[in-house]
């Protein structure tokens, strides 16, 4: 049984010209897979996820989360924003401990609950600082630390190592690959990396530009830790970056015929 | 922090102070000057005033009375108002322009009108602190609550916030970032409407505004210039150790701003 499925979702934002973001999308994703999204930029793979989260809400179609309808956030769902959005007046522990406060859990149990994640994702020693002392990757690891600690079914991401440099962006999609194992729920990813993509799906979705539509489906069945250099990985890249290459030229042709 | 770095940082605030007195003294006591009182004459006067007959201390007390009151009304009306304006549309809609208009109006040109409605004591001049701050707060929190990242809010919403606990866990703290400079600038703004308000309220008998207003009447150009100096350094005191106090342990300590 799928657990998200995404039924002929269509996007118009209303401005001073009509955009047209998403259009007809359909996708299935099942229990505790890991769903990577991946486009050129500007083909609504983010209006997507801030759709499934609730944060908006489909022009057309619907969003079903185990068959019921979204139509609102709610922490069935856990969000991993690309800029952190952390709390800056929350220390560490406080910005985990969140959600729990939000659903009634005393603060003995609240901690209790928050130190398992926030040691999960390497960050022992560090529950009493404000997140302006850590690093990117450090405060993207609080994020996840924040957003798995009320226990959601699906973790939506939104390009979360997007902002990283290449050294922390790698390590960290092993760390997650490592906390992903540990906890197993249904990831949506959303990424513009295709290795990104491979190194973490069980399933590729490939957008197409603007209007984003699903031009591709990749499964992969590599095993985890997935090795870059592999030949099946490195086949399954070549396959996604094919589907992408016309995209990519397209979403250019967008851009120029816009400026 | 340690005592011997505390009495460096002591002396590291006094000392351009006393070059400037030392500097000051000198050019009056040649006679360079002649329309200001020399240090050493504010001195004794201040000696005279507070130690020998504990006058300055009652105006003091008088002012720091109105101030607090005046003050403390213009913050929890400012941002209350700010509040509302910055989290409602149809009442930003109605109310902004109007706050913009009131804003332009300088607080002292409020006191003759004052004076006539709510008479000629204590009452105006609390009510003229309190237009001075109230804009400056309503603004920086209008200003700060329009400021907040939108994904804290999504962040808050998804993990499972309502209106209320957004509005307490997010958006005021978030408007922290200007709010806390909104209330260091009003306490500065209240202040001065303060002195200005107590010179023209007839019925006020204390207050350091008071002091300078009435040494008038005396030619006594040492108290009106010791009430000078009064007013500059409790402003500066105020700003520099409660509201910079205030500032360091919230949005600088949370990282919101640079430290200074």
């Amino acid at each position: 049984m799928s657990k998200i499925r995404i039924i002929g979702v269509k996007k118009v934002y209303e401005g001073e010209k009509k955009v047209l973001a998403l259009d007809n999308v359909n996708m299935e994703i099942k229990e505790n897979e890991f769903a990577v999204i991946v486009g050129p930029s500007g083909c609504g793979k983010s209006t997507l996820l801030s759709l499934i989260a609730g944060f908006e809400k489909p022009t057309e179609g619907k969003i079903l989360l185990d068959g019921k309808e979204v139509d609102k956030p709610a922490p069935d769902r856990g969000f991993v924003f690309q800029d952190f959005a952390l709390y800056p007046w929350r220390t560490v522990l406080k910005n985990t401990t969140f959600g729990l406060e939000l659903k009634g859990v005393t603060k003995e149990e609240a901690r209790k609950q928050a130190m398992r994640y926030i040691k999960m994702v390497g960050l022992e020693g560090f529950e009493e600082v404000y997140p302006h002392t850590l690093s990117g990757g450090m405060k993207q690891r609080v994020a996840i630390a924040r957003a798995l600690a009320y226990e959601p079914e699906v973790l939506l991401m939104d390009e979360p190592f997007g902002s990283l440099d290449a050294q922390t962006r790698k390590l960290m999609q092993m760390e997650l690959i490592r906390i992903w194992g540990k906890t197993k729920r249904t990831v949506v990813f959303v990424t513009h990396s295709v290795i990104e993509a491979v190194y973490l799906a069980d399933k590729v979705f490939v957008m197409t530009a603007r209007p984003g539509k699903v031009k591709g489906i990749v499964e992969i069945d590599i095993p985890r830790p997935r090795d870059y250099t592999d030949e099946r990985f490195l086949m399954i890249r070549e396959k996604i970056l094919s589907l992408l290459q016309e995209e990519v030229e397209k979403s250019q042709k967008i851009k120029q015929s816009m400026e | 922090m340690s005592g011997k770095k505390l009495l460096n940082d002591f002396f590291q605030f006094i000392f351009p102070f006393i070059v400037v007195g030392i500097l000051w003294e000198i050019i009056v006591d040649v006679g360079l000057i002649t329309f200001i009182p020399s240090p050493h004459e504010l001195l004794v006067r201040f000696y005279q005033l507070s130690i020998q007959k504990n006058i300055l201390e009652k105006h003091l007390y008088y002012s720091f009375y109105r101030l607090i009151i005046g003050y403390l009304l213009a913050t929890i009306f400012g941002i209350g108002v700010g509040v509302l304006i910055g989290v409602k549309k149809i009442v930003s809609d109605i109310f902004s322009p109007v706050l913009g208009l009131l804003i332009s109006i300088p607080t002292i040109a409020w006191v003759p009108v004052l004076l006539i409605t709510f008479g000629l004591g204590d009452k105006t001049v609390i009510i003229a602190i309190f237009l001075g701050g109230f804009f400056e707060v309503a603004y920086s929190t209008i200003h700060g609550i329009r400021m907040v990242d939108k994904n804290l809010v999504n962040a808050a919403r998804i993990m499972g916030a309502d209106r209320l606990k957004i509005f307490s866990h997010v958006l005021l703290p978030g408007a922290m970032t200007s709010i806390i400079p909104g209330l260091r600038l009003a306490i500065g703004y209240s202040w001065r409407a303060l002195v200005g308000a107590e010179m023209l309220a007839a019925m006020v008998r204390w207050g350091i505004g008071k002091m300078i207003y009435e040494a008038r009447f005396w030619n006594d150009i040492v108290t009106m210039f010791l009430g000078l100096v009064v007013i500059g350094i409790m402003g500066m005191l105020l700003d520099k150790f409660i509201m910079g106090y205030i500032e360091k342990e919230t949005i600088e300590r949370w990282g919101m701003i640079e430290k200074r």
